[in-house]
């Protein structure tokens, strides 16, 4: 490995592990040098028989980019050095010494799949992973229960896990998969109430003050009557059943060009 | 249409009728008689430029590679290129152990006669090394060499390239891909067989295709890499003229691909195909077990509960006992019954590949037990709710039922202050949704004449004796109209005619 690179990845060492807290700046100018010389170095996306210790010192500075990126909120971002380290994690599984950094990343990118709600591409990715792996590893185990708990509708349970997080990166999910579920909640709650009062409505959603209950009952359009402390949720009206003509129309008539053809 | 489209009912029939013939008639065919007449076949195949024959020997294959071994072959070989050292036969014999030949009378003749007769087709050496291939794939001593074999066929397909060697090399391809499993490394052969399918669809080369792309399918969901195999269904289009047993194939791993993306609906429609295109049970029982597997799976899912016979069919009752526990746990709706039967199960469940698929059934269990509840009771507290379906608290049960009315699997309400879920009635099951099913199953049957009216073989030419006929009856009538319009029929004629 050149010498230039060397320095560049001790660098970034330095500036990841920098106490109290990373410097995600320093990281980023490091990185994007860094990656430019695995492209030449023709480390980045490895081929043939290359150096394992080349191949662990790249695989190292992607996970870094990968949470550094994460703690800089650019999900984009993360979702490139994954991409670029399933080489790592899948074809050089057997020759490589395990990352401890891997099973974090791929729970960390399992969770961004939830957050974006892509529930098909969480599953292939599970696929991906050994049955007890998925029942064991902590890091793995959380986002799979969290997607458990959504799909039964235990939402309070996701709620409570939120603070159970295995690795402080899981954190910076936690919001928007909040935000997530409190959706689910109300358009549930549009469904299956027809009133509820404020305060419960604000546990169900676990919003902490009425301020902010409001705002957002305002934002999906509710009623809400202060004095009685109720919020009524607006009935969708019975949907009138309509008779589909032009698409009766065009059945029939392909029925009759197909019975023409047999007689 | 060609001939490919008749194959799975001709196979089945003819491998019965084969059977059949064995064990009635007296003087069986020896396999290396049968060897024999194959590569005659597929010489005037290759110089009638019909595909046919080829396929009429590939039929045989499966009944004729059980009975091969190494001194039919080399028999077969000895007999095919005569006495003279030609480079074909030596290489040909170097895969085999050497070992006395089998000498009958018959034999030496031919030999002698043949010594000096051309040299067979290249197809036909790639039909022998195909037998040999899987005759070498059958002892577990001689995996390793069948991988050279099978690298050094491929070798020598790719640099023949002829276009009436195809349906062979597919055979070929599909031969490489056992070798590879075997020898456990399946995953080294995919740069291999992603440039042959490459090289395969730009030479419009079908039935090498279609094997080419299932072999890659199942290489990728060997591992697991669902993600990749989906990538390559949306970058190939599988050929309309393959085989049934590919179709079935291909159907198989596309319903395992989007039933892991959740996509139901779609994976059942390929199961069920692959179920219709397979084989009939009997003959390929491990295909028809494994892929009803994933169907009870899949139509579990999709909430929907199998039929009680499939349970009951001679060749699935053993293979799908687990998953008829399943059912009958999600049937009930029972949470804890759920639970025990996926961990008693669970080994099983995960050879089959169907664990993580299975887990996803949990929803499902709430789901139909709510169901249950709401058609039996009009009113039901959410304290009773969680302990009937062994739900871990009231606020999760409220949630839970919130999220069952949303997606419509219950019609009915909250009512929070009182605590209680208040049932409505069931809406009743017509509306243009009945007619939308009905109008699907109206064109399914018309896709089916129109596709069997496609899919029939007239003989050649048979249509010109009726031509002829129907050209002379014309001839006759112009003539009695000519005749009539000069007047020259009179009443006499007409009275006593023949008309």
């Amino acid at each position: 490995m050149a010498s230039q690179l060397k320095t560049l990845y001790e660098e970034l060492q330095r500036a990841f592990y920098a106490q109290p807290s990373s410097d995600l700046k320093k990281c980023a100018a490091v990185l994007t040098q860094l990656k430019i010389g695995l492209i030449q170095a023709g480390l980045l996306l490895p081929q043939g028989n290359v150096n394992l210790g080349d191949l662990v010192v790249a695989r190292d500075i992607l996970e870094i980019g990968a949470f550094s990126s994460i703690r800089s909120q650019d999900v984009p971002s993360f979702d490139r050095y994954f991409s670029q380290l399933q080489t790592f994690y899948i074809d050089y599984s057997s020759s490589l010494p395990p990352s401890k950094r891997e099973y974090p990343i791929r729970g960390l990118n399992l969770v961004r799949l939830l957050t974006q709600n892509r529930i098909a591409d969480f599953h292939t990715t599970l696929e991906n992973l050994p049955a007890d792996v998925i029942a064991e590893n902590p890091f793995i185990r959380h986002p799979v229960n969290l997607e458990r708990w959504l799909m039964e509708g235990s939402y309070s349970k996701v709620w409570n896990a939120r603070e159970e997080a295995p690795a402080e990166e899981y954190k910076f999910f936690v919001d928007s998969l909040m935000g997530t579920i409190r959706n689910e909640i109300a358009s549930c709650e549009e469904a299956a109430y027809e009133s509820l009062p404020l305060k419960d409505a604000a546990t169900l959603l676990f919003f902490t003050n009425q301020s902010d209950l409001l705002k957002y009952a305002q934002n999906r359009g509710w009623e809400v009557n202060l004095t009685a402390s109720t919020i009524t949720f607006a009935k969708k009206g019975e949907e009138k059943m309509e008779i589909p003509k032009q698409r009766l129309i065009a059945a029939s008539l392909a029925y009759a060009r197909e019975l023409e053809q047999i007689v | 249409m060609t001939d490919v489209e008749m194959k799975p009912a001709d196979k089945a029939n003819d491998e019965k009728k084969k059977e059949d013939d064995k064990t009635t008639l007296p003087p069986p065919p020896t396999p290396v008689e049968e060897i024999k007449s194959n590569t005659t076949l597929i010489e005037r195949a290759v110089s009638t430029l019909e595909p046919r024959f080829t396929n009429r020997v590939l039929r045989t294959l499966t009944a004729l590679r059980k009975r091969v071994d190494d001194t039919v072959l080399r028999t077969a070989i000895e007999e095919l290129y005569g006495k003279g050292d030609r480079p074909v036969k030596k290489t040909l014999l170097s895969w085999l152990p050497t070992g006395p030949i089998t000498t009958d009378h018959s034999m030496e003749v031919d030999l002698s006669d043949k010594s000096d007769a051309p040299e067979p087709v290249p197809e036909a050496e790639i039909y022998i090394r195909l037998l040999m291939l899987h005759h070498l794939l059958k002892e577990e001593d001689t995996q390793s060499k069948a991988l050279e074999l099978a690298h050094e066929t491929v070798e020598k397909m790719q640099a023949l390239n002829r276009r009436s060697m195809d349906a062979i090399a597919a055979k070929i391809w599909f031969a490489v891909d056992r070798a590879y499993d075997l020898a456990g490394e399946l995953a080294d052969a995919r740069p291999l067989f992603l440039a042959a399918q490459r090289t395969a669809s730009l030479r419009h080369d079908d039935e090498a295709q279609a094997a080419l792309i299932n072999c890659l399918l199942r290489s990728y969901i060997q591992y697991n890499l669902y993600d990749q195999a989906d990538k390559l269904v949306s970058k190939t289009t599988f050929p309309v003229s393959a085989s049934n047993a590919q179709y079935a194939r291909y159907h198989f791993y596309l319903g395992r691909i989007r039933a892991v993306q959740l996509n139901y609906t779609e994976a059942h429609t390929n199961l069920q195909q692959a179920i219709r295109r397979a084989p009939a049970a009997k003959v390929a029982p491990g295909f028809y077990q494994a892929v009803h597997k994933y169907f009870v799976v899949v139509e579990l899912l999709m909430g929907d509960i199998p039929d009680r016979s499939l349970f009951r069919h001679v060749v699935l009752e053993k293979a799908l006992i687990a998953y008829f526990d399943i059912v009958k746990a999600v049937r009930t709706g029972s949470l804890s019954q759920f639970q025990t039967t996926l961990s008693k199960h669970a080994d099983q469940f995960e050879e089959d590949n169907t664990y993580t698929l299975i887990v996803r059934l949990r929803q499902n269990v709430i789901k139909t037990g709510i169901r249950r509840l709401s058609l039996s009771y009009s009113r039901i507290s959410l304290r009773d709710i969680c302990v009937k379906l062994h739900l871990d608290s009231e606020e999760d049960a409220e949630y839970i039922v919130g999220k069952a009315i949303r997606d419509g699997v219950i019609e009915g309400r909250i009512v929070h202050e009182k605590g209680w879920m208040e049932c409505g009635t069931q809406k009743s099951g017509y509306g243009p949704e009945v007619s939308e099913v009905f109008g699907r199953r109206i064109a399914f049957c018309l896709d089916l004449h129109n596709q069997s009216v496609k899919a029939m073989r007239y003989p050649l030419n048979a249509h010109r004796k009726e031509l002829a006929a129907a050209e002379g009856a014309r001839e006759r009538e112009k003539e009695l109209a000519k005749e009539i319009q000069d007047g020259d029929l009179d009443d006499e004629d007409l009275g006593g005619g023949d008309f």
